[in-house]
């Protein structure tokens, strides 16, 4: 017996194992916002893979925070779930100590203490904050895994970001675009919902072509202000075939924002 | 990157830095003063790891104020390098130690010595009539070992410098900038080392300010003619 | 009694950091703790979190192949001169090759009379520049008058020193007007402050540098002190792959900074070429022309 325990313990001390700490995993897909003048639509594919192998077919990457909020994340799905699970939480002890909804700056704020307070064992999530700013603009609010953030009128993060990212500077900020003397640059934010919606289903459907990690399903968040006619969304033949428009339920009180899921399908190979 | 001497002569000690301050390739400033006063007859010139050089001088620093003001002295030049040295120990013993190099220098008023300390970030500590910190000491200590000489007096002594920053100017890649300091009995003093001559300049200085602080007091001592209610609280006590 | 005395002594400093998230998160302040210090910053249980932190992050381009790849800054500069701080900056942020933003904001608006640059990490100059703002907030409700702008640079560099050897990465100068006049400081995440007239910082510095240097005088007028801003960081922008897209200049006068402009960094470089197309022509020209023509 003695014999035995002299022998194990010379093995442990003739050969320490060195453990690598890495508790990190891309699972790909994209993530991507543009705002318009008075909504903001926050998308995601809904593919969940590692390397070569695709997990799920179907993993939101895409939250309802607030009624006039919505957060996406991208990067590794499992710190993704958790940052929005805390970020959730904290969102509900300021309703309950306020009794009111905390506005986005608000929000966009916390997620940057959030992610910095892990500046050292970070999050490796790329977040992006989507919704109605409190003068009711839409907004986009993009942010690093530590926690550096700026508002912006539209955003491409995660897998594809390279290759939707330039398509949205030409798009959204007109980039690289020429206008006649007799008609301005247009300002960038303020294109109709058709026009965002048709953006971001040709964004993700040419990402899905190109990129292995982007497929199966796309989910668009559509938040609208206060007060805005939704019959572009909403009445019949607004929206292009395959596409399915579901209105989600105020969370809180309900301010009149009102928020819509629409999904279609992506090519699944 | 930096380049520190100090001399001892017979009732003086020299202190010299270089004045350079930068990160990597780049050098930022050339006019940056890398000696601290740490008492009436006390200062170092300090160098190593940036951000640790200048928290630990402010340390030091505020040490011997404390130590100044709860005391009424100041600490000798003997005692205060005791003293850093054994923050450097103690720091190198821990987590995160400074990566400090210093030279103190001092003049003790009590037996009237000049004091030079060469320390490092280990805790090392060597008395020394004169020494170098950083490129100085790969260039500079053989011209200060041919021409220095015990009880030099300060001219000899601003000369013997000044050979050693020739050296480092001319043989180290990096252009210097340095500044000095002289300490003797009546405490520390900046050495114009473009001067034509340093030490004359200090002593016409010393010679100006002994002059105006006769004249003050030769000023308060004479009887109050000018204002005599001024002194009528002090007659009325008495 | 010693129980007693633990339950109703405030905990010490050093035991925040144990705390759960939710016990400081409650009290509603971001991850400050009750006494306004930054609590809650998590770290890897390994014996090297340095190690851990630069293996899995790519701050500074140098580790192309890990994960996480953070946001940061490239040129940027300020200088003093007679008329109070010129701070010009270009708006790059690079991850890895990638331009991750062309639109970033690396003047950070500390109050109204003193702004921060950005160069290194962005998340980590935005941070902490907010937090010297609350800081600076707080000196003038505590003193009743506003803060020195060294002041203000020592709170910043006593805070990055905490950290340092940590991984934080940032390189910045915190420009203000105070009872002193125009002042400017250099802080990094080494620890190290610098007062002086006239810095430039990130990887395109060295070109800056290259036209600020041959320009910079104190005696510079507004106008001309605002255009050598902006033509080094053209040239830097030119010269240096990870700074471009735009310019940003501020004015700090004696009532607090002034945004000037936000210009397109190729379009000032096209113009500066075509400038100096035309005077080399009228020059060509005045010489062709034998005799100078203004001349009696």
């Amino acid at each position: 017996m003695a014999l035995f325990a002299a022998s194990a313990q010379q093995e442990a001390v003739a050969a320490p194992i060195q453990h690598r700490f890495d508790p990190y995993e891309d699972n790909g897909g994209t993530i991507l916002s543009i705002a318009g003048a008075d909504f903001s639509v926050i998308a995601g594919d809904t593919r969940q893979s590692q390397g070569y192998n695709i997990q799920t077919r179907y993993a939101r990457k895409v939250w309802q925070l607030t009624d006039k909020v919505v957060l996406a994340t991208n990067g590794f799905a499992a710190d993704g779930a958790n940052f929005v699970k805390k970020v959730k939480q904290r969102l509900e002890w300021y309703e309950n100590a306020h009794q009111k909804q905390m506005s986005i700056k608000s929000i966009a704020r916390m997620i940057q203490t959030m992610l910095y307070a892990k500046r050292f064992f970070p999050y490796y999530v790329y977040n992006i904050l989507g919704g109605i700013e409190e003068d009711g603009t839409g907004a986009v609010y993009s942010f690093d895994p530590v926690g550096s953030y700026e508002r912006e009128a539209c955003r491409a993060a995660g897998a594809a970001q390279s290759l939707i990212q330039p398509f949205l500077d030409n798009q959204i900020y007109f980039r690289n675009q020429t206008f006649p003397a007799d008609q301005p640059k247009p300002i960038p934010g303020n294109l109709p919902l058709g026009t965002v919606l048709g953006l971001v289903i040709d964004s993700f459907t040419s990402a899905t072509e190109r990129h292995i990690e982007v497929g199966d399903g796309l989910e668009m968040y559509v938040v609208m202000a206060k007060g805005r006619a939704v019959d572009d969304l909403t009445s019949k033949g607004a929206l292009p075939e395959g596409v399915v428009v579901e209105e989600l339920g105020p969370l809180g009180e309900g301010g009149g924002e009102r928020t819509f899921l629409v999904r279609r399908t992506l090519k699944r190979d | 990157m930096e380049c520190s001497f100090g001399i001892t002569g017979k009732d003086y000690v020299l202190l010299a830095s270089d004045m350079s301050a930068g990160r990597s390739i780049l050098q930022f400033k050339s006019d940056e003063n890398k000696i601290k006063e740490l008492g009436p007859h006390l200062a170092m010139a300090y160098g190593g790891e940036p951000g640790d050089t200048n928290n630990f001088a402010d340390y030091i620093e505020r040490n011997m104020r404390l130590y100044h003001i709860r005391h009424h002295h100041a600490l000798l030049p003997h005692a205060a390098s005791s003293w850093i040295r054994r923050s450097l120990a103690d720091s190198i013993r821990s987590r995160r130690p400074y990566s400090v190099n210093l030279l103190l220098a001092g003049f003790d008023t009590t037996d009237d010595t000049p004091h030079l300390y060469w320390i490092d970030y280990l805790g090392t500590k060597a008395v020394v009539p004169y020494a170098a910190h950083g490129m100085g000491m790969h260039v500079s200590l053989s011209t200060m070992d041919k021409y220095w000489h015990p009880n030099q007096d300060r001219r000899d002594g601003v000369d013997v410098l000044k050979k050693a920053i020739a050296e480092a100017q001319h043989r180290l890649s990096i252009k210097f900038t340095f500044n000095a300091i002289i300490i003797d009995k009546d405490g520390i003093h900046t050495v114009d080392l473009a001067a034509e001559d340093p030490i004359g300049k200090i002593e016409a200085e010393k010679a100006a300010k002994a002059e105006a602080e006769a004249a003050a007091a030769a000023a308060a001592a004479a009887p109050p003619a000018a204002a005599p209610e001024a002194s009528a609280p002090v007659a009325a006590a008495a | 009694m010693d129980t007693l005395v633990a339950q109703l002594a405030p905990s010490r400093r050093g035991d925040e950091g144990s705390s759960s998230t939710a016990e400081w998160a409650n009290n509603g302040y971001g991850n400050l703790d009750a006494s306004g210090a930054v609590a809650g910053m998590d770290v890897p249980g390994v014996p090297d979190p340095l190690a851990f932190l630069s293996m899995h992050t790519d701050s500074m381009s140098t580790n192309p192949q890990a994960k996480i790849k953070l946001a940061h800054g490239t040129t940027t500069l300020a200088f003093r001169f007679k008329g109070g701080i010129i701070v010009a900056v270009d708006s790059r942020a690079t991850a890895g090759s990638y331009i991750a933003s062309g639109t970033v904001k690396k003047v950070i608006e500390i109050n109204p009379y003193l702004l921060g640059t950005m160069a290194g990490g962005a998340a980590d100059c935005q941070y902490w520049e907010t937090y010297l703002g609350m800081q600076c907030r707080l000196h003038e409700l505590r003193n009743k008058e506003r803060i020195s702008v060294a002041a203000a640079s020592k709170i910043l560099s006593n805070l990055v020193y905490q950290y340092k050897g940590m991984g934080l990465s940032m390189g910045t100068m915190i420009c203000g007007w105070d009872k002193t006049g125009p002042a400017l400081f250099y802080v990094d995440s080494d620890g190290q402050r610098l007062k002086g007239d006239l810095f430039s910082v990130g990887s395109g510095s060295t070109f800056a540098y290259g036209v600020l240097d041959q320009g910079y005088k104190w005696d510079l007028s507004d106008e001309e002190a605002q255009e050598l801003g902006r033509r080094s960081i053209v040239a830097a922008g030119h010269r240096d792959a990870y700074s471009g897209n735009t310019v940003n200049l501020f004015h700090v006068r004696e009532n607090g900074w002034e945004f000037i402009k936000n210009y397109d960094l190729s379009e000032l470089w096209y113009e500066y070429e075509e400038k100096k197309k035309a005077d080399l022509a009228a020059a060509s020209a005045a010489a062709a022309g034998g005799v100078p023509i203004d001349v009696e």
